[in-house]
């Protein structure tokens, strides 16, 4: 028997066209994601990860639709994204949520939190005001902030405080997916832990599944089960983490693995 | 001659309307010896570096202390006579290559400007030196580089740049500031490598300024460690990070997830967030976060000397560090 995957990729390509020069002859484009394929099942977390410009943001946002294939199909539950009309797409988005990096520009200064949290059930026409505050207070409950807090203006918080604001804003929903693109890249360490050990939390209590994207390879051994390697818009190698770090295939992956710091100093006391 | 600290800070407190930011710190680089300073956002480590350089921010201002280099006072110098001890006698490289680089000038001549300022120098003579220098810092074609411009290059060889006009003069300290935080992992894998090698073949001394302790354990010898506007811990790399003797330390250490630690475990967060200046508190600026905290954290604890007269903590229950993490 064979389980469907959530979301599966298949022969992705977005490229970008370039012009060379003002009004200029469009140039060879820009191949940012270049055919990858790859399956993401529920309740688990998949890690993209690369270097800046390897395409695994791209990847992201073509599976949230906020970036045009070039070719290639996305299927999210069963159906291609292509051939979605408006109103799949909405129920489409409901499921999959994105989490990016700097909660600092993710968040509205001027709107206060519990609007924040809530704007997407009213996109979606969800509830009445009454059950979205409500809706509101579960959710800051949920990322582990006081329902105060929902009266407030994210000036009023931390980075990290901000991030849980973001990632109660992309459960409002109640998505399968959530995308983390650099979820914890422009935190301190103790509060990225913090933010580590909310998703590992939320991943348990409420079954989500993560497309992980980052260039953190710690980062990425402690909250992924599998991993796909990214370089220059291809996928060179994909495999559980186990494999990838015990195993690793591909000359890419083991020079990237090399290039992580590593100190017996570090290392977890027995 | 005498082995005298490159740069020693004395009791150096920086305040922003008043409050201390940098709260009476000391600290000092030996001859060719890199010093980590570590921290995380707001504990005041980037305005210790730019208290060295007399570059802090206009709302911010030095108020006590003294900063020597080489045995003799910068702190009270003024800006022109600074001028002189900038580039030539500090080099600087910042955690954004391509943002510290002017857009609009070669490669080339952003290098020979730092030579230009320190005396008449030919301009072929110039060109040569940058060249040499680009190369000494592994830039592949540096003759082709010198006539590019910043947006030709990739973020590390912008670095790279920083680097050559940070040492082309030779500097006697290195003030790096999270000079590898904006680099894919690789790049900074290599940057590293380059900062080791420059120091052991010119025993430049370096101040490094980082929130990263893999960085630290690969590079810096000595480390000293900040929590809000002071110094918590302080010693030989291999001391603090294999007997942390602060629960912070302990913490940030055991707080990062690792390639060889466990996985989908919760990690020992240090729970809460770093305070705001005004709202430090009374005694040790840790206790409410610290899990070892008893009444006694109500007084500033001193840093006092753990096990070995070198390493030192500002901690009352340093022989209870190992319960943290």
């Amino acid at each position: 028997m064979s389980i469907e995957p959530l979301i599966q990729v298949r022969d992705l390509k977005v490229h970008f066209p370039v012009r060379r020069g003002f009004l200029g002859r469009p140039g060879d484009p820009v191949k940012a994601v270049d055919g990858i394929s790859f399956d993401l099942f529920a309740g688990e977390t998949l890690a993209i990860v690369g270097e800046s410009g390897s395409g695994k943001s791209t990847t992201g946002y073509a599976i949230l639709g906020m970036e045009q294939p070039t070719s290639g199909t996305i299927m999210i539950a069963g159906q291609d994204r292509a051939g979605m009309n408006a109103t799949d797409r909405r129920a489409i988005t409901r499921r999959v949520q994105i989490v990016f990096q700097d909660p600092a520009s993710a968040l509205n200064p001027r709107m206060s939190i519990g609007d924040s949290i809530t704007e997407p059930l009213q996109i979606h026409g969800i509830g009445s005001a009454k059950s979205r505050r409500d809706k509101a207070a579960e959710l800051l409950a949920l990322v582990g902030l006081q329902p105060n807090a929902a009266n407030r203006l994210p000036g009023a918080f931390s980075g990290g405080q901000r991030q849980r604001v973001v990632i109660a804003r992309a459960l409002a929903l109640d998505p399968d997916v959530i995308v983390c693109d650099e979820a914890v890249s422009a935190l301190d360490v103790s509060i990225q832990s913090q933010i580590l050990n909310l998703l590992l939390q939320l991943q348990g209590d409420l079954g989500l599944a993560y497309l992980f994207i980052s260039h953190d390879l710690s980062v990425v051994h402690h909250i992924a089960d599998r991993i796909a390697v990214m370089q220059a818009g291809v996928i060179v190698e994909q495999g559980t983490v186990e494999a990838i770090f015990d195993n690793p295939q591909s000359e890419y992956t083991r020079q990237l693995l090399d290039a992580v710091p590593s100190s017996p100093l570090l290392s977890p006391r027995p | 001659m005498t082995d005298a600290p490159v740069l020693e800070m004395r009791d150096v407190t920086v305040s922003i309307n008043g409050n201390p930011v940098v709260d009476h710190l000391s600290l000092h680089v030996d001859p060719g010896e890199t010093l980590a300073l570590v921290g995380e956002s707001g504990c005041g480590k980037s305005l210790t570096a730019l208290s060295v350089l007399n570059l802090l921010p206009d709302v911010a201002t030095r108020s006590a202390g003294a900063i020597n280099l080489q045995g003799s006072r910068i702190d009270t110098l003024s800006q022109r006579q600074m001028d002189a001890v900038r580039g030539s006698r500090i080099g600087m490289i910042f955690q954004e290559p391509v943002a510290s680089l002017d857009p609009l000038m070669r490669i080339g001549r952003q290098i020979t400007e730092a030579l230009r300022l320190s005396g008449p120098v030919s301009s072929t003579e110039a060109e040569q030196r940058a060249i040499a220098m680009l190369d000494r810092v592994g830039i592949r074609e540096p003759a082709l580089r010198v006539t590019q411009y910043p947006f030709e290059l990739s973020g590390g060889m912008c670095q790279r740049v920083m680097i050559a006009i940070a040492m082309i003069r030779q500097p006697a300290l290195l003030i790096a500031d999270e000079p590898t935080t904006a680099l894919d992992v690789t790049i900074q894998a290599q940057i590293l490598e380059l900062m080791a090698d420059l120091r052991r073949d010119l025993g430049t001394a370096v101040l490094l300024i980082t929130h990263d302790m893999g960085v630290v354990a690969e590079i810096a010898d000595r480390i000293a460690v900040m929590y809000a506007g002071r110094i918590v811990e302080t010693g030989p790399v291999n001391e603090v990070l294999g007997t942390p003797a602060h629960p912070y330390t302990a913490l940030l250490l055991r707080t990062v997830p690792r390639i060889d630690g466990p996985r989908k475990k919760m990690l020992p967060a240090i729970e809460g967030i770093v305070p705001e200046a005004t709202d430090w508190p009374e005694g040790c600026r840790f206790r409410d976060r610290c899990p070892l905290a008893t009444e006694i954290c109500a007084e500033m604890p001193l840093l006092a000397a753990k096990g070995t007269e070198s390493h030192r903590a500002a901690c009352w229950h340093s022989d209870r560090v190992a319960e943290v993490a």
